[in-house]
């Protein structure tokens, strides 16, 4: 279109658009440029409407329901039921002295946060595909909600983790103060997680189907029933030379000397940082341990680089979510 | 630029045009082909360099039928979705209102929804806490305010959407197709509204097929047809063309046979000139019909849609062959601008069901006459109609 000779609007112009090309001149091209301090700080603009979208969520969630509220507390504790009868009868992996029940409810706790933020925030974008095609406030908004709601559920679930507390006569030790820190790595981790799967899903649908699965997957290849401690923390990998040892009883035991070993635990704790969150819990909260420093430091790099991973891809997909949503 | 500003400056944006679902296959190809190769993907343009600019507190109509990309735009402009070539800025706050129902959760009473919508569209927390009486005084729902909203109906889920969205105090207001479901008396409300917000500063962009709307709110407009700007200007010149595109185009569609011919069709006003407002106009029709008719024959003056403003209707008989009707419209109610005339006649003939002259406009006439008149805030008239009035204040 030629330029206007007159102020925009004054006169009646008709564009003559005979001579309009079919492709827009190369350097009109857009690029969608992400400038990721103003996105943070723009979120951080936006919080509240983290706060609300959470608030709506946890709100619809026990809409109509005669219970209402209360599910959120029956929820966990016919859970703990389960554990309890369950696991007093049944002893399915050493629990370092502690009542299995308790020992395993811990370690579903923190799984339970994961795997549904993982997968209500996964599917936030999709879940809330009016409100996205519609108003224009941050995106991330949307699968970190969700986590609010299910920080907020994890919260309500302390109700039977104190019974649990009551019924085997325990208390949480002092060590306690340190569990936040680990709260605060596994929502980094699901976090980037929610991010990442909530911007590709939107694309391609087929990862919705699999995200079940994933979570199946997911809770036997973390530590929630079995204790982090069955990871072994050398592991050989090539060189030295096997040493036979018989021992008195008679049994024969072989350890390797020399040559390269690994700490298997702090590879699968960069991969996985809910095996070093849940390890950090019990031991924090039910032994009384102090955190086992390299190891935690090992999972918060892990799990901030999944998050900022996730983000970059989430800010990198955001551009066609309300054209594909 | 300043606060509540809008530039548009050769925007331009492609959409997919897939269309069935792809399939697993032809994923993995696209995905081999766009590894090897830029990928090259079937798409189409839904608007092409589009121009305008708004100044802060201006307003702003689009026009255009419907899939003519208007909406795009405005989803463009809201920052929902981005152009694909050009640029588009908007200085200050955007108050996007696309589809009032779209924040509303169905679960959640109308209270909650205030505070959750409100927080969509930016809204504090602590300001909506206030404006809370205000927004539900204006939405008419002081007695449903705690129920459920999927328990609403329609029309009131569109009211507290509209009711909230109106008092979020934006530096531009996009408002696009929202208050076609309200009934009479609360579009009059929100026109009315809207002029307030309009007054206080605001910037308004205005997407609606009632052009009387449009009119009523806007003081320029931009007319959009296959992605492309057709017409910029003054909203009322702007129309006028649009109107005589659908016109144009109801003509064109309307392709079913008559019996009856319309061989020739004159108009002039009753003293020989120009019709004009309030002088009778007379029309001169030249038809011819295979056989002689006892019919209804039909006169209407339309503006702009293929529905008639009014009509007039004549019952008897015409012979066959080659035959004329003249007709005398008396003090032509109508004000300035551009009528089409629309010939049509119905009656029995030995065929069942055909029409004896189709509903199609025969030829469009301009009529001299005092201009339409500026409204008062939030009235907007239903049919151009000119009516002659003596006055006296005592």
């Amino acid at each position: 279109m030629s330029t206007l000779a007159t102020p925009f609007g004054e006169t009646l112009v008709e564009p003559d658009n005979s001579g309009l090309p079919d492709e827009p001149p190369a350097e009109l091209l857009y690029k969608h440029r992400v400038k990721y301090g103003q996105a943070i700080r723009n979120l951080w603009d936006n919080r509240e409407i983290v706060y609300t979208l959470a608030e709506r969520d946890f709100r619809a969630q026990y809409k109509q329901a005669a219970l209402g509220i209360v599910w959120a507390v029956l929820g966990p504790v016919a859970t703990l039921i389960v554990f309890v009868f369950v696991f007093s009868r049944v002893k399915a992996f050493p629990s370092e002295g502690i009542p299995y029940a308790l020992y395993a409810f811990v370690g579903l706790l923190c799984w339970n946060f994961f795997a549904n933020a993982m997968s209500n925030g996964g599917n936030s974008l999709l879940a809330n595909k009016a409100l996205l095609a519609k108003t224009q406030f941050p995106r991330e908004c949307f699968p970190l909600e969700t986590m609010g709601v299910q920080g907020l559920n994890t919260v309500i679930s302390w109700i039977p983790l104190t019974v649990l507390f009551v019924i085997f006569g325990r208390a949480p030790t002092l060590a306690t103060v340190w569990v936040p820190m680990y709260m605060v790595i596994e929502v980094a981790f699901a976090a980037g997680f929610a991010l990442s799967i909530s911007s590709i899903i939107i694309q391609m649908r087929d990862l919705q189907q699999l995200l079940p699965l994933l979570t199946t997957l997911g809770l036997f290849a973390t530590p929630v029933i079995w204790p982090f401690s069955e990871i072994p923390t050398s592991y050989h990998l090539a060189g030295g030379h096997l040493v036979h040892k018989v021992t008195l009883a008679g049994h024969v035991h072989a350890h390797w000397v020399g040559g390269i070993s690994v700490n298997l635990q702090m590879v699968y704790g960069f991969f996985n940082p809910l095996g070093p969150v849940i390890a950090g819990a019990r031991d924090t909260m039910l032994l009384g341990h102090a955190p086992n420093w390299p190891l935690a430091g090992v999972a918060a790099l892990g799990a901030f680089m999944y998050l900022a991973i996730g983000y970059r891809i989430f800010k990198r997909l955001e551009e066609h979510f309300a054209d594909i949503a | 630029m300043p606060n509540g500003a809008i530039e548009v400056e050769n925007v331009w944006k492609k959409f997919r045009a897939d269309k069935t679902v792809p399939k697993f296959y032809d994923q993995m190809k696209r995905v081999r082909t766009s590894l090897s190769a830029p990928s090259r993907r079937e798409y189409r343009w839904v608007l092409k360099d589009v121009t305008f600019d708004v100044p802060p507190g201006g307003t702003l109509g689009l026009i255009g039928i419907n899939g003519s990309g208007k909406t795009t735009l405005l989803k463009i402009i809201s920052q929902v979705t981005f152009q694909s070539a050009g640029r588009c800025v908007v200085e200050g706050r955007i108050g996007a209102l696309l589809s009032v129902t779209s924040g509303i959760h169905p679960e959640l009473t109308g209270k909650e929804n205030i505070y959750l919508y409100g927080a969509v569209m930016g809204m504090a927390r602590q300001t909506i806490k206030t404006r809370f009486d205000e927004i539900v005084e204006f939405a008419g729902l002081t007695d449903a305010v705690n129920r459920q909203v999927k328990f609403y109906s329609l029309g009131m889920q569109m009211r507290l959407g509209f009711s909230i969205a109106a008092f979020t105090e934006p530096d531009v207001l996009l408002v696009d197709e929202v208050l076609s479901v309200g009934d009479a008396n609360f579009q009059q409300k929100c026109l009315k509204r809207i002029g307030e917000i309009v007054r206080s500063g605001t910037t308004l962009l205005y997407v609606s097929h009632d052009l009387a709307s449009v009119e009523a709110t806007c003081e320029k407009s931009v007319w959009l047809a296959d992605a492309v700007m057709q017409a910029t200007g003054p909203t009322r010149e702007v129309v006028s063309k649009y109107r005589a595109a659908v016109e144009q185009n109801a003509a064109l569609t309307t392709s079913t046979e008559g019996v009856v011919e319309v061989l020739k069709c004159e108009i002039e006003s009753a003293d020989g000139g120009q019709p004009r407002s309030e002088t009778d106009l007379k029309v001169r029709l030249e038809l011819r019909s295979p056989e002689a008719l006892e019919a209804n024959f039909f006169l209407g003056v339309s503006q702009g849609s293929a529905f008639p403003m009014f009509i007039v209707r004549y019952s008897g008989s015409f012979p066959a062959g080659d035959f004329e009707v003249n007709c005398r419209l008396h003090n032509l109610p109508v004000s300035k601008g551009r009528y089409s005339l629309w010939p049509a006649m119905s009656g029995h003939l030995g065929g069942k069901g055909k029409p004896l002259l189709p509903w199609r406009p025969a030829m469009s006439f301009d009529v001299m006459g005092p201009d339409a008149y500026n409204l008062p805030e939030g009235v907007m008239v239903q049919t151009n109609i000119y009516v002659g009035a003596d006055w006296e204040v005592n």
